[in-house]
């Protein structure tokens, strides 16, 4: 690795991207490929990403009995038709290629008798196409890239954190950034910017997601004035671990796991009852929510999973992590007893609205991976579809990244130097106030903040819910506004990046309870109990949200091809 | 209420702070210096990202031994009486239980230089890591293609690419203690992970061979386990050293 010595306060580079997961690294690989100078930015060293935690798999047809046809419509009904199905194209048609990509540079991928690569059934797949390494898929792969991006000796900016995008003339010109083992703010001129940052679950109270998820980087882009998308389409797993809200993945189902409520009953046949526990996401987690708020769950609000059945020998083969996961997290070998599970915060469908190359509205910046929305899972995606949907478009952003510098030209020089060196002292000074005086510090706010998600914004939703839950936003953000950090220290503050980054929470809060409000009907993961159905008519379109004082909503198309809608059945 | 004493440093300045959180059922010690940074002292740091024990983040000393705080439950660690027999030995057996203490003590990871609190300096072990050049290299004119493996080998490769470089093998590696440029348990076993992977290619083998090959590489390791009994992962590095020695000794 490279040491960071930066004698200046400007650093530049042909391309920059934000994040340092799947997508962001996937990115970075191509563009250097291609010849450009690239760093990444990252506020966590790249394998402490919360990609490693994926486990279930990723999708791709690789089957001769298969075809990403089926993949794309199993993807396009998964959505609830939101899915733009251009892009699902893309997604579908360029799976194997990346996939075999991924085995090619080293993924340790489970395999077959015959030595290829396995692949296990999913919930909403037609056909058994989820290849995985056992279920840890997310780390192999990330563990994966990551050697591969060091073999390339690409530039790391490890412990970074991005507090601004530059913007000058309505085109991207790079970030703003700390160093967090000096506080130093740093300027960052690139010609290309990509965001690649990942979600936001922890604004919910009980996420699967790391506590680094914070959306930073989706409210990156909604303060620089770019539009969120479908911020209103939140998916629920249906079976994160009671207590913690781990992940406990859906290749558990896959691999024959049931879903029993207290009265031992297989409950899913009430609710899907040919595709049973391999129901979509959020089916399987609403009729557990519903079990549970019907008094049919166990104390506390949970059902069981069990994999008894299967034996020690295949749950040690296929789901190890699971295994152990279990047993450090809630004392309990799932080889001998069931695993008390409840839905929990996991995915966001939404984000950066950007398109089937990454491009976003704004001139120079890009968006990929779960901080993007473009749209590939519309309101629901399905599992095994985000890993995938981090390499496929990765590469693609990178290389539509490389094409755009090579063909745009270069910012003149003295427009980027007068933007970076205003927005640095800006910055400076932002946090300079952030960092005098007294003030009600982030933790009361941020947890207040959860609740309010987590009771109006979650699984079940409905208008009166969804009004209150507006006006407690209002108020916790003014309360932010005055919001203060007490430490002083300057080599890691937590303390301040927690508060920076909090909010950014409120703001994507904000936006997905006034988008929930605002759509008047079910769909995939939005589901409003006091409009139960799907609603065509006036519904098949994306909500768009630009920063004002209130979010403002603007609506477009979806892109139809060759599906269309029909009623969603299992 | 449970006492959490926490070894601080700031620069040259290094001192013991004792904090009281409250506990809850199945509270990590995670948690609990969240508790600590969040409601008593802002100033406090360390790593930490997954609270699920597979980012890696947060491998620390808690009652002296080298673990990952996220897995580590408070209720088993905070009655249990720490040996002091020799403060500069990292513990690898839990001590006996005493049921009226209820204090937890957490100190960061030896062997890495500390930055600040319980924030070490990990560049130095992703150095030592990358230094065997730890990837797959494929020739330029190959035409992607899928790789046929054996799946008894696959799962035997998945035995070390389970490793998540948290480095608790490097804290508690006795030749890592004594020398700095040791290679360590986690960057041998992955050179071993590569010498069983079939996709990598005869000229890299060879290579990957000759960078272990050394005082600082295989032959300097102890053999007394000690990065096998604190790995969470269930990686065994001392296995990989000694097929590494087998390996090369029949050469």
């Amino acid at each position: 690795m490279t040491e960071i010595t930066l004698d200046n306060d400007l650093v530049s580079h042909d391309i920059i991207v934000i994040g340092a997961g799947l997508a962001g690294l996937r990115a970075a690989i191509e563009i250097h490929d291609m010849g450009m100078n690239v760093a990444v930015i990252s506020k966590v060293h790249p394998i402490r990403s919360h990609s490693g935690a994926a486990q279930g798999g990723i999708n791709a047809s690789l089957g001769s009995d298969d075809s990403w046809e089926a993949h794309a419509f199993d993807t396009i009904k998964g959505s609830d038709y939101l899915a733009d199905q251009d892009t699902v194209e893309v997604l579908c048609k360029e799976a194997p290629e990346r996939v075999i990509e991924m085995e090619n540079w080293g993924c340790n991928f489970s395999r077959r008798e015959n030595g290829r690569v396995a692949q296990r059934p999913f919930g909403g797949a037609g056909f058994p196409r989820t290849c995985f390494a056992g279920d840890r898929t997310g780390h192999n792969l990330l563990h994966t890239l990551y050697e591969q991006v060091i073999k390339r000796n690409i530039r790391i900016y490890s412990e970074w954190f991005v507090t601004k995008l530059l913007v000058g003339k309505g085109r991207c010109l790079g970030c703003v950034a700390m160093n967090m083992a000096d506080s130093k703010i740093v300027a960052f001129r690139s010609e290309a910017t990509i965001l690649a940052t990942g979600g936001y679950g922890r604004i919910y109270q009980r996420s699967t997601n790391a506590i680094i998820n914070r959306g930073h980087g989706i409210s990156l882009a909604y303060n620089a004035g770019v539009p969120l998308e479908d911020m209103e389409f939140v998916q629920f797993h249906p079976t994160t671990l009671f207590g913690t809200n781990i992940l406990i993945t859906e290749g558990a189902r896959g691999e024959g796991g049931y879903l029993l409520n207290k009265d031992n009953e297989r409950f899913m046949e009430r609710y899907a009852k040919d595709t049973m526990e391999l129901a979509p996401r959020d089916i399987v987690a609403r009729a557990i929510q519903k079990e549970v708020d019907e008094g049919r769950g166990f104390p506390g609000g949970f059902v069981h999973l069990d994999l008894r059945h299967l034996g020690k020998d295949r749950i040690d083969k296929r789901l190890a992590g699971i295994r152990q996961i279990s047993v450090d997290f809630a004392g309990i070998d799932p080889v001998k007893k069931p695993i008390p599970v409840q839905p929990g915060q996991h995915y966001s469908m939404g984000g950066v609205s950007s398109d089937i190359n990454g491009r976003t509205p704004m001139t120079g910046l890009y968006a990929i991976g779960e901080c993007a929305c473009i749209s590939v899972h519309g309101a629901n995606r399905l599992g095994g579809n985000s890993l995938l949907d981090t390499v496929v478009f990765g590469r693609r952003a990178g290389a539509a990244a490389v094409e755009h510098v090579r063909l745009s030209g270069r910012e003149d020089e003295d427009v980027s130097l007068d933007v970076s060196g205003k927005m640095k002292r800006d910055e400076e000074k932002e946090i300079g106030d952030l960092m005098t005086g007294e003030g009600e510090s982030f933790a009361t706010i941020r947890d207040e903040l959860q609740s309010v998600m987590q009771q109006y914004a979650g699984i079940f939703r409905n208008r009166q819910g969804l009004e209150h839950a507006l006006e407690e936003i209002s108020k916790l953000k003014k309360r932010a506004s005055k919001l203060k950090v007490k430490s002083r220290v300057k080599v890691f503050n937590l303390e301040l990046m927690n508060a920076l980054e909090l909010k950014g929470m409120l703001e994507l809060g904000h936006v997905i309870i006034m988008g929930a409000l605002a759509r008047e009907e079910s769909r995939g993961a939005h589901y409003r109990t006091d409009h139960l159905e799907r609603d065509d008519e006036n519904w098949l379109k994306h909500t768009l949200a630009y920063k004002d004082e209130e979010p403002r909503l603007e609506y477009k198309a979806v892109n139809i091809g060759m599906f269309q809608p029909q009623k969603r059945e299992y | 209420m449970v006492r959490i004493t926490i070894l601080r440093q700031e620069g040259d300045r290094k001192w013991y702070d004792t904090f009281e959180v409250e506990e809850r059922p199945g509270m990590t010690v995670l948690e609990a210096l969240f508790q600590v940074q969040e409601r008593l002292d802002g100033s406090l740091c360390f790593r930490y990202s997954c609270r699920g024990a597979v980012c890696g983040s947060c491998a620390m000393l808690i009652n002296r031994r080298p673990g990952l705080a996220c897995r580590t439950q408070l209720s088993d660690v905070k009655g249990e009486v720490i040996d002091q027999s020799d403060k500069h030995r990292v513990l690898l057996k839990k001590g006996s239980q005493d049921p009226k203490k209820e204090e937890v003590l957490v100190e960061p990871l030896p062997n890495l230089k500390v930055i600040r609190d319980l924030v070490v300096d990990m560049e130095h072990f992703y150095r030592l890591v990358d230094s065997i050049k730890p990837w797959i290299n494929i020739p330029d004119d190959k035409s992607p293609q899928e790789n046929i493996i054996d799946p008894e080998l696959q799962m035997q490769i998945g035995r070390y690419t389970n490793c998540i470089l948290c480095s608790t093998c490097h804290g508690s590696c006795p030749a890592a203690a004594r020398n700095g440029k040791y290679l360590g348990p986690a960057a041998l076993a992955k050179a071993w992970r590569f010498y069983l992977d079939p996709r990598s290619n005869k000229e890299d083998l060879a290579d990957l061979l000759s960078r272990v090959d050394s005082k600082e590489g295989i032959w300097g390791c102890d053999v007394v386990y000690n990065c096998v009994s604190v790995c969470p992962r269930k990686v065994p590095p001392t296995t990989a050293i000694l097929k590494l020695r087998d390996v090369l000794e029949k050469e």
